[in-house]
């Protein structure tokens, strides 16, 4: 790490999370559909002219090692001007899954491009096969609109054909319009913020202090992987099926520390499947940060300083580095939760007092569509459900949240039953899910929707096949069950399916609990 | 009629705080000051001391009470123990909540606290639909079984909340009546908070149970103790009621003292001719702001401790950075400051016990506290221990201790700041249309410089800004709040079907303050609409006013409000009114806030005397000032320190500060001299 002031360190510090922090509170307040708004499904982040990141506002951990692969795509698609406002969603030119639709835009100094800030935000539709557009596809066209790095706006106008050329490819035009709309504040704000602190301290000193803050985070990474001993850990785990075929995936993976490095190498696991759960290096970056920043205890930065020490093998064309065009919704809501768990798995074997036992593994997505006959009009619904917490030397799991890669809210279902023709029955925690142990398991959440009209829905999870493991002992958290009600037959759904449903269908979903810790006394 | 409408009455502000009960009393014309070792055990003997020679003898007595029974309940989580009835198939919504952790980046399950554990938890078969029709009612004999249960399982108080009760109350208030008739304390969420979201209203039906019985046996305490004299409790939103309607709604209580400040702070600057304020309260551990643009903003969107609140509450944002905020430098060599705080044991290292720096020690190594006249000279400190902690800090760090000192003061307000953006710019106000009204013990130390940071122009020091508090609860009025959930598109409204509405919700205020002794024509009503585009799931709240069309009533002011907020509006789109409001004040006299007549020439006895003060990079000789010998029109150039018992004001070099009419410093940059 250069020499640098303790003082005006902290000061930096400060400055770069609180502007992150600020365009998080615009987007979360002004964007209009509920999955950014109450769910709060977004992130943003500061960015060098380099595109790494200095500070991330906490939000969703899966869009944290994406992004500065998106301002790098930004970079090599098109030149910056002032006022220009860039978005993208394909997943093999910075992005991650289409519904994730990324805006950046440059902060100039003088006539130079000195710094950008971007956001991400998960629109509930981009086009595609289904409502929701979190499709069973076999390639990525089937998926939704694919929107490569291109400008929104020109020099701080917008460019409406663009924009209309977006919302006439999506369900919901109003919201997409309104949510584009939102994601711009945000980065206004940033923008001027930015520039306010490069007026405010001088252009040399926000640029050094942009270094030293990665290298502040670095450091702390690299003490924190010294205390893990040095070794080779391996662990593989699968996903139940890619939802066009039955066959499992798997993913395997071979952590070496040594020192204060790591190398991250998943040369075993399974090539990029027909259906979409391939995720793209992106995706893996990120699960993989996630995991060593989490080991992390202190509060530092989210940035690109945590990419230094860590070397990630991922080989091309395989589940987790897959290539265009894989289908691949799933690779960032499924996915990358079973890379965690493979990794904390590995990691287990080196420091087995620091690392719990699996969460449930999945979103639980769910996306349905249709037409309302008394709102006269079309809808279109993503959620995602929470399950189980892994136990961990200390505690038991939390019961009914998100865990690892995602943290999003739940809708209220006093919300949805005012704006959607369905009615939640049942809304409660999943007795006995959570694995037995020492430290239990949290329990899952059991969820049960009764539709009044024709609708169809995709659900996409995980974890209804193979268990989320215990650890230490413990035992493994139930699996989760997917169970459709149709005119009084009761039937199992699989993982990932399409269904149509009719009027007064009902669908259970009951999502899994977190693995147990440690052997249960008598 | 209410006492405090008779010219003889003595009226008492009273505030608990945690180690000082404060009084501002008013009597026979005269207004004077009292403080009393609080006893936290029971905080009714410290107030029984500080009025018990005002209730033997003399007039009448009327008491506006500031309490952190309420607080300090959710905080220590020392509340009753509470059952709760719900939809059945939906009794663990507490439980989930919103579904998301506390930390993004830890592996370790943090901490939660369950309000209700699912023994407590019981469901019943009935169900109203998000339009308000009923599609299964209550069965009573199935609900005289679960109360059977619940008083088996030895509930002290009972919180009930069914899916959609906002919409239509019918399946409430049916379990209210069964409860009533068993006796039973209730909390009926169509009652206190009629508004969609099951997750916010059931929490804070339930919090609001769990306080109950605590504010029951409180309140009786007090009763017995102040016999004869008439008592209202401060609510958090800025207004007072009656004891036993703080007994069903203790959870209104839980900002009692600082919503006492806030008024405080309203009152005082509107005096001083500055109504546009950002009040900052910076204590030991903790600092406190909020913004009164003329009027004290609300929130419904508040959490105190484990518990989301959704009623409105005044906007006052905390952070952890105070005078006790510890200075160290973490495993990446940055220097924190904070959140953790050497509270007042063993406090900075000043106070003789510890040997860690805080801020506190940062400012008197700069010169900027005077050591001889801490909390009026009544406690000893030790300027060379502060030295001694700054300079192994200094050490750590390859600087100056000056540096350091200077570096840790820059910290602190750097995280103070961040609060006050959080409360402006991100509420859609701008922080340099505003003064900084300082009070607390610390904060005069730091006001100056964080104001300059933000651009704003002024800063206001009240006198006596420790009792600031209780002067705010005294000078109070009764404030009910009303609420009603509509959740349609303004299509869909007539402004005629929007006044029957809100002429309901009048009535009801008006019953309410008859009941508490205030005739019609003292009510003052205001009108509000919560309002958002459709589709969106935040609301913005919007004044409604009597008008022909709806563009005029409320759309309007609805477009402009949110282009202010969020920088754009949509003027075609749909508006969803999600909720009507009324504000009902009931406007009583207020103590008179007499102007004094001030004289240009400084009593010489003022300057205590000269010393080193420390900014930025150099020193200069500063003046150490009295603040109880200045009289208005006084004018003193910084560098100096003005200092009184309870707080110290640094005035850094280029600032000025001028005594107004009622003894507030106003400081603003220094013109030509």
């Amino acid at each position: 790490m250069k020499k640098f002031d303790p003082i005006e360190l902290e000061l930096f510090k400060n400055v770069f999370i609180a502007i992150s922090e600020e365009m998080g509170a615009v987007l979360g307040r002004t964007a209009l559909s509920p999955n950014i708004k109450e769910r709060k499904d977004y992130s943003c982040s500061l960015f060098n002219d380099k595109g790494e990141t200095l500070a991330q506002g906490s939000h969703i951990p899966v869009h944290l090692g994406a992004m500065p692969l998106s301002v790098q795509a930004a970079l090599q698609a098109v030149t910056f001007e002032k006022g220009d406002l860039v978005i993208l969603n394909d997943p093999y030119r910075g992005g991650t899954h289409l519904p994730d639709i990324t805006c950046i835009s440059p902060v100039f100094l003088g006539r130079k491009l000195s710094f950008f800030v971007a956001n991400r935000a998960h629109h509930s539709d981009v086009g595609g096969m289904t409502p929701g557009s979190m499709p069973l596809a076999t390639e990525l066209f089937q998926e939704g609109l694919i929107i490569p790095p291109l400008k929104l706006y020109s020099r701080g106008r917008m460019n409406k054909d663009v924009f209309d050329l977006i919302l006439s490819n999506v369900r919901t035009p109003d919201e997409r319009r309104g949510d584009l709309l939102a994601q711009f504040a945000a980065n206004e704000i940033g923008r001027a913020r930015l520039e306010e602190a490069l007026t405010r301290f001088g252009a040399g000193k926000v640029r050094l202090y942009s270094g030293l803050v990665q290298d502040y985070t670095e450091k702390f990474l690299r003490e924190t992987i010294r205390t893990i001993p040095d070794g080779v850990y391996a662990f593989e785990d699968f996903l139940d099926n890619d939802g066009i075929s039955a066959r499992s995936i798997k993913i395997a993976v071979r952590v070496t520390i040594r020192g204060d490095e790591a190398v991250v190498d998943f040369s075993s696991s399974s090539s990029q499947t027909e259906g979409g759960v391939n995720a793209n290096f992106a995706i893996t970056c990120s699960a993989v940060l996630y995991v060593f920043r989490s080991l992390v205890e202190e509060d530092i930065p989210f940035n690109t300083g945590l990419m230094r020490p860590v070397e990630i093998v991922a080989p091309k064309g395989s589940i987790v580095n897959a290539e265009f065009p894989a289908a691949c919704a799933g690779g960032n809501v499924e996915t990358s939760q079973r890379i965690v768990d493979v990794l904390l798995g590995a990691l287990a074997k080196a420091i087995p007092d620091r690392i719990p036992a699996a969460s449930q593994g999945t979103m639980n997505n769910i996306a349905f569509g249709g037409y309302d006959p008394w709102r006269k009009r079309h809808f279109a619904y993503y959620e995602t459900i929470g399950g189980g917490m892994g136990a961990g030397s200390r505690a038991a799991g939390l019961d009914s949240v998100h865990t690892h890669m995602t943290n999003s809210l739940n809708t209220p279902l006093e919300a949805l039953e005012n704006y959607l023709p369905i009615r939640i029955r049942r809304y409660g925690l999943r007795k006995g899910s959570g694995g037995k142990g020492l430290h239990r398991g949290g329990e899952g959440i059991i969820r049960e929707y009764e539709f009044r009209v024709p609708a169809a829905l995709t659900i996409m999870s995980e974890r209804r096949r193979f268990a989320p493991y215990g650890a230490c002992g413990g035992g493994p958290g139930a699996k989760g069950k997917n169970t459709l009600i149709s005119r009084g037959r009761t039937k199992a759904l699989g993982s990932k399916v399409n269904v149509k449903l009719r009027p007064g269908d009902v669908l259970r979903i009951e999502t899994p609990g977190g693995g147990g810790y440690g052997r249960p006394k008598r | 009629m209410e006492r405090r409408h008779r010219p003889s009455t003595t009226r008492i502000g009273i505030d608990t705080g945690g180690t000082f009960t404060d009084f501002v009393i008013w009597k026979h014309g005269r207004l004077f000051n009292r403080k009393v070792l609080s006893t936290p055990q029971d905080p009714s003997l410290a107030i029984f001391e500080g009025v018990g020679e005002f209730l033997q003898t003399g007039p009448p007595v009327f008491i506006i009470h500031g309490t952190t029974v309420a607080t300090n309940a959710l905080l220590q989580r020392k509340g009753g123990r509470v059952a709760l009835i719900t939809t059945a198939g939906f009794e663990d919504i507490l439980a989930i909540g919103r579904q998301t952790r506390r930390e993004l980046y830890s592996l370790q399950p943090e901490e939660r606290f369950e309000l209700i554990p699912s023994g407590r938890r019981f469901g019943i078969r009935e169900r109203t639909l998000a339009s308000g029709q009923v599609e299964r009612r209550v069965s009573r004999s199935e609900l005289r079984k679960v109360i059977a249960r619940i008083r088996k399982s030895g509930a002290e108080a009972v919180a009930v909340c069914l899916l959609h009760s906002y919409a239509n109350p019918k399946n409430e208030d049916v379990v209210a009546e069964e409860l009533a008739r068993a006796g039973l304390l209730a909390s009926i969420s169509s009652r206190l908070l009629p508004e969609h979201r099951e997750f916010e209203r059931m929490s804070t039906t339930a919090t609001n149970a769990y306080l109950m019985p605590v504010m029951d046996r409180y309140l009786r305490e007090l009763d017995r103790r102040l016999g004869q004299a008439e008592l209202r409790i401060m609510q958090s939103n800025e207004g007072y009621i009656s004891p036993a309607r703080a007994r069903l709604e203790p959870i209104k209580t839980s900002l009692s003292g600082p919503a006492g400040g806030a008024v405080g702070a309203r009152v005082l600057a509107r005096a001083a001719g500055i109504p546009n304020i950002i009040s900052f309260d910076m204590g030991g551990t903790s600092t406190d702001v909020s913004l009164i643009e003329g009027r004290i903003r609300r929130t419904h969107e508040a959490r105190i401790g484990d518990f989301p609140i959704r009623l409105p509450i005044i906007d006052i944002h905390s952070v952890g950075a105070g005078g006790g905020s510890i200075a160290y430098t973490d495993r990446g060599g940055s220097l924190r400051v904070g959140p953790q705080s050497a509270g007042a044991d063993p406090g900075p290292a000043c106070y003789g016990k510890g040997d860690l720096p805080t801020v506190t020690d940062a400012n008197l190594c700069l010169g900027r506290m005077d050591p001889e006249f801490f909390l009026g000279g009544r406690m000893r400190i030790h300027p060379d221990r502060s030295r001694a902690a700054v300079g192994r800090l200094a050490r750590r760090i390859g600087k100056s201790a000056r540096e350091t000192a200077l570096g840790i003061v820059a910290i602190a307000n750097a995280n103070m700041e961040k609060a006050i953006r959080v409360i402006s710019i991100e509420r859609g106000f701008d922080p340099r249309a505003f003064a900084l009204f300082s009070f607390g013990g610390a904060g005069g130390m730091h006001a100056v410089e964080m104001a300059a940071h933000l651009g704003m122009p002024t800063i206001i020091v009240p006198r006596n800004a420790g009792v600031l508090s209780a002067f705010g609860l005294l000078m109070s009025d009764s404030v009910k709040d009303y609420t009603k959930s509509l959740m349609k598109p303004d299509s869909q409204v007539t402004l005629t079907g929007l006044d029957a509405e809100f002429r309901s919700l009048e009535e009801a205020s008006f019953r309410d303050m008859k009941e508490d002794g205030f005739a019609a024509k003292d009510v003052v009503l205001e009108r509000s609409l919560d309002c958002r585009y459709l589709g969106q799931s935040y609301e913005i709240d919007v004044p409604y006013r009597k008008a022909r069309t709806a563009a005029r009533a409320f759309l309007t002011s609805f477009h402009s409000r949110h282009q202010k907020l969020y920088s754009y509006h949509h003027d075609l789109r749909p508006v969803e009114i999600v909720n009507l409001r009324v504000k009902a004040i009931a406007v009583t006299p207020k103590i008179p806030l007499v102007k004094e007549p001030g004289q240009k020439t400084l009593d010489p006895k003022a300057l205590i005397r000269k010393q080193p003060i420390f900014y930025g990079k150099a020193a200069a000789e500063g003046m150490v000032i009295d603040r109880s010998r200045l009289t208005p029109d006084n004018a003193i150039r910084g560098p100096a320190l003005v200092i009184d018992p309870e707080s110290t004001t640094f005035l850094p070099p280029g600032y000025a500060a001028r005594v107004d009419g009622y003894s507030n410093l106003i400081i603003r940059k220094a013109g030509p001299r």
